[in-house]
């Protein structure tokens, strides 16, 4: 039997026809015409139709720029109403989206290893569920690289050589954003180029690991080990409100360790964290055991991972309106306040007794160890506070320490980025009453020496007795 | 229209119209942009794995209007997101939207990248010759002579010519297909539609990377009304951006991603961990003759001497004896032929600071080296030196016993000098009892675990450095 099917015929709804006037060119019959007429609710004029020649060719709807400017006509509509009113309804029919959860599963019992601190930092990544890498080389953080390189097409992973640290730290957002842990390692100025995108991680919410193996700068400066970034990762993560939780190994175990870490907090937090490691720090073989668990990662529901369950999420940082940025930046401050309260860490080396405060973290942080064993050993009551988070600094733990100090030692390989970082930290503590701060610093990849160290704490303790 | 949000929640909280309307001015060519994409997303029924990347600049806001996932880009960068997205899930469908100054300015190094890389994603570049959303500056792709903001004289030879981006693209080898489409007319808007769709088939299909550019008006900023703006593409712009395929190849899919592994035993495995235990040699003693608890070594020499792998080697069989061990290498800017020492530690519990300014132990395979770091002994340490390449080695402080040992000559009587190292560890050994023979051994095997033909000449290697020792009658005690 002969079916017949009437092709739809258009409708314009009024307050959604800004009369740009496509339709009217596109019309072979010449059914639309401009308006005259203004619309009220929009300030527009519509254009007009009438639907005696009309033959329901559609051209005009594929030239409407309108998704809801021209609608097919319908008998039972209501032609009064002068726009679409979806009361009931939800504007999206996707689902409501949910978590895929993830799992730990057991590792078989190993020997340690003995590897440098950028392979135990891929380790570490790979442990934490890390199967998705983006980077772009650069000395000396490449061996780290490089062994994600060679092992993650093995693990069904996958490794991407951007064209650039830019468009790296935009692959992190979009296949962080899609829900999947991912990271990268860079070193000084590199991590200069990411920033805008690490401000837009932040502003989104999107999780990442950046691992900066730090170089003397500034400029391309050299390959040497220095602490120049610590500045950029606790106070300069690009434009706006940012903060980032900053972890600062100091050994190759720690390297591995912290880099778990940060993938877990990454996710708990939904933003970025960096790791700060030194040149000497990526380049150190040690001793390194495995943890007896890995991390098989799951989708989080706010994922925009391509599948029905996801559909309905967006990952943005913009925020048009002037109050839904403002609360966007209160909660973010929310996010800052409770990360202060919960995530400050440091390794206290020989602390509950001493006079003497050596504050340090990676590399100097070791040579500081072994001056502080030196002056225990000759008698002087000294101790080592090692930062592992530098944003949050660790201020908790390091206040009840400062009461019984004579002197503060500050040792880094930079301009005194720490020292600022310390000097900050008191300061919004509002800790007053604060012993002599003093300091060892090198930069250009000079590292401060056991020995200076120790000269230093004595020279300060001299100038006391003698005083 | 069900690919359409059926509200624009995002637009201003939908309220009043904007729930449903654009924010695009009148007779702006990005709505019908969207439409097509939207249809072929019906269409090709992929709503549900589709992610839309919206750009900066006028469709910044793509993503009040597509019920789709969204992902909004920084300026330019829309391409690298759209990688990020396509490899953390393949199955998804990744469509970057972007206009001419996110494009084929700011953004340029990106989009290059994806194309050549040729991952399938689509990409749809809609070029209107103009800045909108900052108000009408000159773009990439403005004509000659074009007035803008910024060229308000016109568009003149200092600014360049205007870039052809599809052209570009399609010469790269990446790309599947790239087309020039655009929409001032029915026949023109009827050929958009259908390249968009193709576009994201082919990448429902994974045949690869597919690029369509859309000559679209900008009636505000070209301070026209829409037809004539669309007179103006036609006229205008189409001589400079000509119509059509740029290049249409029939590929096999791209590529066929497995999922993630996560199987703890692989991952053991690729990584190079054992579980079987190195055997220990030194029954628990650590070598306290030499430090209590912390002995600093230095091996150097130029680049290509093994004092690397030596140190390494050292640092293993410390770790093997249940002690800790570190090894930091420093090499000159040359990979060989430079200068490259060594610092190492073994320690009975911790390696506290792991330079070793001051070693206790030094093992130094040309003169040089001698010179730089033999003084800085501390008194009582012991200095190996190559004896076949230092003649005259200096005075150095009395306390300190020195070993010279022909490392290279005997390394040459064994037949390779790439041994040499390890003649040295023999030397160490016996001058210094750090471990017993078999530590260092064994740790030589499982070093070699994989060239297993080298085993042999690496044991004579390590005894004839020994027995060099040895016949010096300069044991200490």
């Amino acid at each position: 039997m002969l079916q017949t099917r009437e092709r739809p015929k258009p409708v314009v709804l009024p307050a959604y026809c800004k009369g740009c006037g496509r339709c009217v060119s596109a019309c072979p019959q010449h059914c639309i015409t401009l308006g005259t007429e203004i619309n009220p609710e929009s300030g527009l004029i519509p254009v007009e139709i009438d639907l005696e020649k009309c033959n329901g060719c559609g051209l005009c709807f594929a030239a409407c720029p309108e998704p809801y400017g021209l609608t097919a006509y319908d008998p039972l509509m209501d032609l009064d109403e002068s726009y679409l009113k979806f009361p009931d309804e939800d504007s999206s029919t996707a689902p409501v989206p949910q978590e895929i959860s993830g799992e730990t599963l057991p590792l078989p019992p190993v020997e340690p290893l003995m590897i440098k601190g950028t392979y135990a930092a891929a380790i570490g990544a790979l442990l934490a569920g890390c199967r998705h890498f983006f980077g772009y080389p650069i000395t000396p953080s490449t061996e780290g690289a490089e062994l994600m390189a060679k092992l993650l097409p093995n693990l069904n992973g996958v490794f991407v050589q951007a064209v650039s640290e830019v468009a790296t730290v935009n692959m992190m957002y979009g296949c962080g954003g899609a829900g999947m842990p991912c990271m990268t390692f860079t070193s000084s100025p590199g991590f200069s180029l990411m920033l805008e995108g690490v401000s837009y991680m932040i502003g989104a919410e999107v999780p990442g690991v950046f691992i900066n193996i730090m170089r003397g700068g500034p400029g391309l400066g050299n390959i040497g080990p220095e602490q120049a970034d610590i500045k950029l990762a606790c106070r300069g993560l690009g434009h706006g409100n940012t903060h980032a939780i900053v972890l600062t190994p100091d050994s190759p175990q720690e390297m591995l360790d912290l880099t778990m870490l940060a993938f877990e907090l990454t996710f708990k937090y939904r933003n970025p964290v960096v790791l700060l490691g030194d040149g000497y720090l990526g380049q150190i073989t040690g001793k390194v055991k495995l943890p007896e668990r890995m991390i098989k990662p799951g989708i989080p529901s706010w994922g925009v991972y391509g599948d029905d369950m996801h559909r309905r999420n967006l990952i943005c940082s913009i925020q048009l309106s002037e109050p839904d940025l403002e609360i966007h930046n209160l909660h973010l401050n929310e996010k800052y306040q409770r990360i202060i309260e919960s995530e400050q860490r440091a390794d206290c080396f020989h602390c509950d007794d001493a006079d003497t405060l050596i504050i340090a973290a990676n590399t100097p942080a070791r040579m500081a160890k072994g001056a502080v064993q030196v002056l225990r050993d000759r008698g002087v009551k000294a101790g080592l506070f090692r930062p592992i988070t530098l944003w949050p600094f660790p201020i908790d733990i390091l206040a009840p320490l400062l009461p019984k100090l004579r002197q503060i030692v500050i040792v880094e390989a930079s301009n005194g980025q720490l020292e600022d970082e310390l000097r900050l930290a008191l300061s919004h503590a509002e800790i007053i009453d604060v012993p002599p701060i003093s300091h060892v610093r090198h930069f250009g990849g000079v590292l401060p020496q056991q020995q200076e160290i120790i000269d230093r704490v004595l020279e300060t303790i001299d100038t006391e007795v003698t005083s | 229209m069900s690919v359409f949000y059926r509200n624009f929640e995002r637009h201003a909280h939908g309220a009043g119209l904007k729930g449903h309307a654009t924010h695009y001015c009148p007779g702006c060519g990005h709505g019908i942009a969207h439409n097509f994409i939207g249809e072929a997303i019906e269409e090709l029924e992929i709503q549900d794995r589709t992610i839309a990347i919206s750009p900066v600049g006028c469709s910044v806001f793509l993503y009040y209007y597509l019920d789709v996932g969204n992902t909004q880009a920084a300026h330019g960068r829309a391409p690298a997101v759209a990688i990020g997205h396509k490899v953390a899930n393949p199955n998804s469908i990744v469509i970057s939207y972007q206009g001419d100054g996110d494009l084929a300015s700011i953004g340029l190094a990106e989009i290059i990248q994806s194309a050549q890389l040729g991952i399938p994603i689509t990409v749809i570049f809609v070029n209107n010759a103009i800045y909108g959303m900052t108000g009408g500056q000159l773009a990439p792709t403005t004509l000659m002579g074009m007035k803008t903001a910024t060229s308000p004289q016109g568009r003149s030879r200092m600014m360049g010519e205007p870039l052809r981006m599809a052209e570009m693209i399609a010469q790269m080898e990446g790309p599947v297909y790239v087309e020039r489409v655009a929409l001032y007319d029915n026949k023109q808007r009827n050929r958009a539609k259908k390249a968009i769709k193709k576009a994201i088939q082919l990448q429902k299909e994974n045949r690869g990377f597919a690029f369509v550019e859309v000559l679209s008006e900008c009636p505000t900023h070209l301070k026209m009304n829409t037809a004539e703006a669309q007179n103006w593409v036609k006229e205008q712009m189409v001589p400079v951006f000509p119509l059509g395929v740029k290049k249409d190849i029939t590929v096999e899919p791209w590529f066929e991603m497995q999922a993630p592994d996560f199987n703890p035993q692989k991952l053991v495995d690729q990584i190079g961990a054992v579980s079987d235990a190195a055997p220990k040699f030194a029954g628990g003693q650590f070598p306290a003759h030499l430090h209590p608890e912390d002995i600093a070594l230095k091996l150097a020499g130029a680049g290509g001497d093994g004092a690397q792998t030596a140190a390494m080697l050292i640092a293993q069989a410390a770790v093997n004896e249940g002690f800790d061990g570190t090894h930091i290498p420093s090499y000159g800017p040359e990979s060989r032929g430079g200068t490259s020492y060594a610092d190492v530690h073994v320690a009975r519990s911790e390696v506290l600071s792991p330079a070793a300014a001051n070693p206790h132990i030094l093992i130094a395979f040309n003169a040089p080296s001698l010179n730089k770091f033999g003084p800085q002994v501390k008194p009582g340490g012991i200095v190996l030196y190559d004896s076949s390449v230092v003649s005259e080695p200096p005075a150095l402080d009395p306390e300190v016993k020195l070993y010279g040992i022909p490392f290279a000559q005997i390394a040459v009587d064994l037949g390779s000098m790439l041994v040499k190292n390890i003649v040295a560890l023999g030397a160490l050994q016996a001058a210094s009892k750090l471990f017993p023979p078999e530590t260092f051994l064994e740790a030589v095997r499982r070093a070699l675990q994989h060239k297993c033909a080298m085993i042999p000449l690496n044991e004579a290697a390590f005894e004839w450095g020994q027995k060099a020792v040895m016949h010096l009658g300069d044991m200490p005690e």
